[in-house]
């Protein structure tokens, strides 16, 4: 086979269909642990520890809890193997304050993410 | 110094024949336009008034799409069947074909009786199809999905009309060089009938890609499910499916696009060609 053959629409445009596949599936390895992490803030912005972030996962109809992590003293949680690619989360304190849930959605499932800052507030009267 | 216009003298301007055409094929894209941007918003397609220009689009609807339901076991299973369709079409028209240039008993009749069988509806045969196929021991399995695509009579015509224009002192040439008549068909005929190739697997490609009622009823399992049937398993667990339902349109859409952007030339010429040849 010569380099012209390569050149012909029948064989170039599937090849660079595979490699296109290829180089995905390669990002994908190396980025799917399925870690999520961010950080939850207060109106002040600053840091809230010991707050409770939870993952509302995707069902067919509605969202369920999945999952729960707490921040550290520098309000930044993280959770682990998360086998899922749409979501929500939400931030809740133990003084009855909490964030508005975050849609969460990845480009594939268990991709590691970093989420912008949830804000928790108190809640309306 | 201009360019001498390839428009002879007196002649009407290609420019208002020109304008309508893509006019008309604005118009024949606006379906395919209006599902892409449905596929990346997720919009109410009854919305009104109808945004022309997407808002917030993005791909996410296809990422649904890919983990809500098996789509690359469907695309494998449709991928599948269609190439053996298409192999066994082209295989099986082809030697039937060639047969019927021939001249032998009741060769009058066997026309006659296939050209009366395409009146049948493939509706009206699919219970004894179902049964052959059971008999044959291959339902529920890729081949048993494909089977009766293996032989379709307009391409059977496609193909004998393709070989009969086929000058006889060419074969008899072949013949008297001591071809047998599988060579002769493979040597001297096939490579004289491109475009009848191109309409089988055109034609073949597009029956067995959207094809719905035989798979429906062939297939028992969920594994072996073809895209069409992956359509409507998907709109029956799914709720709110606009965007997901849209995205999942455009990607079963795409491999024939595809395979028909490459192939434009060839099929083009294929199908005018054998309207012409007759």
């Amino acid at each position: 086979m010569t380099w012209r053959a390569l050149t012909h629409r029948f064989v170039a445009v599937p090849l660079a269909l595979l490699a296109l596949v290829v180089a995905w599936n390669v990002y994908i390895a190396f980025n799917d642990h399925g870690v999520i992490e961010g950080e939850v803030r207060d109106g002040a912005g600053v840091p809230v520890a010991g707050a409770t972030v939870i993952f509302f996962e995707r069902n067919f109809v509605y969202y369920e809890e999945k999952q729960r992590a707490t921040t550290d003293a520098q309000g930044v949680y993280r959770f682990t193997d998360m086998k899922a690619h749409v979501g929500q989360l939400e931030a809740r304190t133990a003084d009855g304050r909490k964030s508005e849930r975050r849609q969460l959605r990845l480009w594939f499932r268990s991709q590691d993410t970093e989420v912008p800052p949830l804000v928790v507030e108190a809640p309306r009267a | 110094m201009p360019r001498p216009s390839r428009r002879p003298p007196g002649s009407p301007p290609h420019w208002p024949r020109h304008a309508i055409m893509i006019v008309v094929s604005f118009l024949m894209l606006i379906p395919f336009y209006w599902v892409v941007k449905t596929s990346l918003t997720g919009e109410n397609i009854y919305a009104y008034p109808p945004r022309i220009v997407p808002v917030d689009p993005h791909l996410f609807n296809y990422v649904d799409v890919w983990y809500m339901i098996p789509f690359a076991r469907y695309l494998l299973n449709s991928v599948i069947v269609t190439a053996m369709a298409i192999a066994g079409s082209l295989l099986f028209n082809v030697a039937a074909g060639y047969a019927l240039t021939k001249h032998f008993p009741g060769r009058r009749w066997v026309v006659m009786l296939l050209l009366s069988c395409m009146l049948i509806p493939f509706q009206a045969t699919i219970i004894p199809a179902y049964l052959i196929t059971s008999w044959l021991g291959v339902l529920d399995t890729w081949l048993g999905v494909a089977l009766p695509l293996l032989s379709t009579i307009i391409c059977i015509f496609v193909f004998k009309a393709s070989f009969e224009a086929v000058p006889p002192s060419l074969i008899d040439a072949a013949r008297v060089d001591g071809l047998s008549e599988w060579r002769i068909v493979t040597r001297i005929l096939l490579p004289l009938s491109k475009s009848a190739i191109a309409t089988n697997v055109i034609l073949t490609f597009i029956w067995s890609w959207n094809a719905f009622l035989w798979p429906l009823i062939a297939i028992r399992t969920p594994e072996m499910q073809t895209l069409p049937l992956g359509l409507a398993r998907f709109l029956s667990v799914m709720e709110d499916t606009t965007g997901a339902l849209y995205a999942f349109v455009v990607l079963v859409l795409i491999p024939g696009l595809a395979i028909f952007l490459m192939a434009q030339k060839e099929f083009i010429r294929g199908l005018t060609s054998g309207a012409t040849k007759g």
